[in-house]
């Protein structure tokens, strides 16, 4: 059931593709809470990025049904939460949705600040010196102020990660995706992404995450959620999933990760 | 019988000058006119082709709000009608002969009054009523050539981008023109250019419906001369000296932004 301070409400997500030969998602149903930090964990293949990418609709559902902010935004025309039935523009739900991506997707022929202002300035149509203040003082948060003028290519991995995540800040969203942050990076640059992203989950912004980082998982994560074959397989707190694994596939997964 | 080329031959050619001088302007602007207003068709043809507007899209789903997978309303759900009238358009112009385009846009447009263009020479050498035309049939052909170039570098740039600027809530139209288009563009920038290259000669056709470019000016001398095989030597050396040069400006360029891509 929905509870007050519910977010996203994911029921019964389903994804094929060729004609239903194969299930990315197999019948999804998860509650994303307001503050939430939810790790989303398993094997290669389970459709861990498919259920992110679905969440704004980056991927067409097949069937079931989300529900955002009171919104069925899988459905061309929906009912709010005062009962109206409206037209669903997905557009303006994917502002309050930020994603960050396992290849950070920075804008190469633009600056860093240029990166950071496209959105609110076309989108919102923000005053382009206000949303330049507003872009300086997050990079400024992640260290990266002095790079404004600088061009994707001219950054290092965590540092084009960082910007990807500030950038989607900049839209003010009240949820953050990401698709394994800091799988493409090198192994001394994913501390210092992770720590741009417990910091975030200590001001209480709501959060999917697929990872691997285990370590991160337990630290941050607030409810854990173990996908195989396009099921959610187990759900719980990082306590319940990583010291008493119930499933057997999970069991077996973590034995391959935690070494 | 006499030399089949004579140096006095190219004597009396040279009493035409400014005709091959006016004639080598005329190329010039036609084509340059001609890939200006391609590429803008081509953009158009390009953006109408990969555009995902699917006015029957209400038909895949189900009374449940499921996607269809099969059947037929299923393939009515896909059709893009703005998509199939690029799709086309291209492939028409790709697969007919230049020479029977602009015939067609000449005799069909023009000729029969059904757009009345004015009777005026600007320059004192470039008459209106032929250069249009020349140009329009040009560019027709034109865009359909480069959309392909066009498409080919939207659908080089990383999916990604799109998702990335989708994520952001832009719009497809606001993605495509603030984050596709730039990079792929400049990606393409190269095979445009080339594409004015091929223009330059392509449009030797031209004197056909009157234009007085370059062939135009080989045919007014041989009227008046009795000799062609001079005044299509000069040509030769006229179009390779537009052409060639131009070819290795772009490869030098070409060499450069590539470089600057692995900076
Ligand atoms: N466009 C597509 N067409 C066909 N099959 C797809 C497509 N996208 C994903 N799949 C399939 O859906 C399944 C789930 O993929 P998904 O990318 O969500 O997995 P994942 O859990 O994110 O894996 P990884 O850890 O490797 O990123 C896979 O079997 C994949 O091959
Ligand atoms: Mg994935």
């Amino acid at each position: 059931m929905a509870t007050r301070d519910s977010l996203i409400q994911v029921t019964d997500l389903k994804k094929y593709y060729n004609r239903g030969a194969i299930k990315a998602l197999d019948g999804i149903t998860a509650d994303i809470n307001r503050g939430d930090v939810m790790v989303v964990i398993g094997p290669s293949g389970s459709g861990k990025s498919t259920f992110l990418r679905s969440l704004n609709l980056l991927e067409k559902p097949t069937g079931g049904s989300i529900v955002f902010d009171g919104v069925d935004i899988t459905k061309p025309k929906a009912k709010n939460a005062e009962g109206k039935v409206v037209r669903v523009n997905v557009d303006e739900h994917r502002q309050k949705m930020g994603m960050v991506f396992q290849h950070f997707n920075l804008f190469p022929h633009m600056t860093i600040l240029d990166n950071m202002t496209l959105a609110p300035i076309k989108v919102r149509h923000m005053p382009k010196a206000q949303a330049e203040e507003k872009a300086m003082v997050l990079l400024d948060r992640v260290g990266l102020k002095d790079r404004a003028g600088a061009y994707p290519i001219q950054l290092s991995g965590g540092q084009k990660q960082r910007v990807a995540i500030v950038r989607a800040l900049e839209m003010e969203p009240e949820v953050m995706l990401f698709d394994e942050p800091t799988s493409a990076l090198d192994p001394e640059m994913v501390g210092e992404v992770l720590d741009v992203m417990k910091e975030l989950a200590h001001e209480g912004m709501t959060m999917v995450v697929v990872t691997h980082e285990m370590g991160f998982a337990r630290e941050v994560g607030n409810r854990v959620l173990f996908m195989a074959d396009g099921r959610l397989l187990e759900q719980g707190t990082p306590d319940e999933i990583f010291n008493h694994p119930q499933n057997e596939r999970l069991q077996d997964f973590l034995s391959k990760v935690l070494v | 019988m006499g030399n089949l080329i004579s140096a006095a031959n190219f004597a009396k050619v040279a009493q035409y000058a400014d005709l091959f001088k006016q004639g080598m302007a005329v190329t010039i602007m036609l084509s340059l006119l001609t890939v200006l207003f391609g590429f803008f068709l081509a953009l158009l043809l390009a953006v109408m082709r990969l555009s995902h507007l699917c006015p029957f899209g209400f038909l895949g789903l189900t009374k449940d709000g499921h996607l269809r997978e099969q059947g037929f309303l299923f393939h009515l759900s896909r059709f893009n009608p703005v998509s199939f009238i690029a799709t086309v358009y291209v492939e028409v112009f790709r697969a007919t002969p230049m020479l029977v385009q602009l015939w067609l846009v000449y005799f069909l447009l023009f000729d029969k009054s059904v757009i009345d263009l004015p009777k005026v020479t600007i320059l004192g050498f470039i008459r209106l009523e032929r250069f249009i035309p020349g140009v329009v049939a040009l560019a027709l052909n034109s865009g359909a050539y480069l959309s392909e170039i066009i498409r080919a570098g939207i659908q080089s740039i990383d999916g990604g981008q799109t998702e990335a600027a989708r994520s952001l809530g832009l719009t497809q139209g606001q993605n495509m023109r603030y984050v596709v288009l730039p990079q792929a563009i400049k990606n393409t920038l190269p095979a445009i250019a080339n594409e004015f290259v091929t223009i330059i000669k392509e449009s030797a056709i031209t004197y056909t419906i009157g234009v007085q470019d370059i062939m135009s000016a080989v045919n007014a001398t041989k009227g008046a001369l009795y000799i062609i095989i001079e005044p299509l030597l000069v040509a030769t050396l006229m179009y390779f000296c537009l052409t060639f040069p131009t070819s290795k400006i772009i490869a030098y360029f070409e060499r450069r932004m590539s470089r600057g891509d692995k900076r």
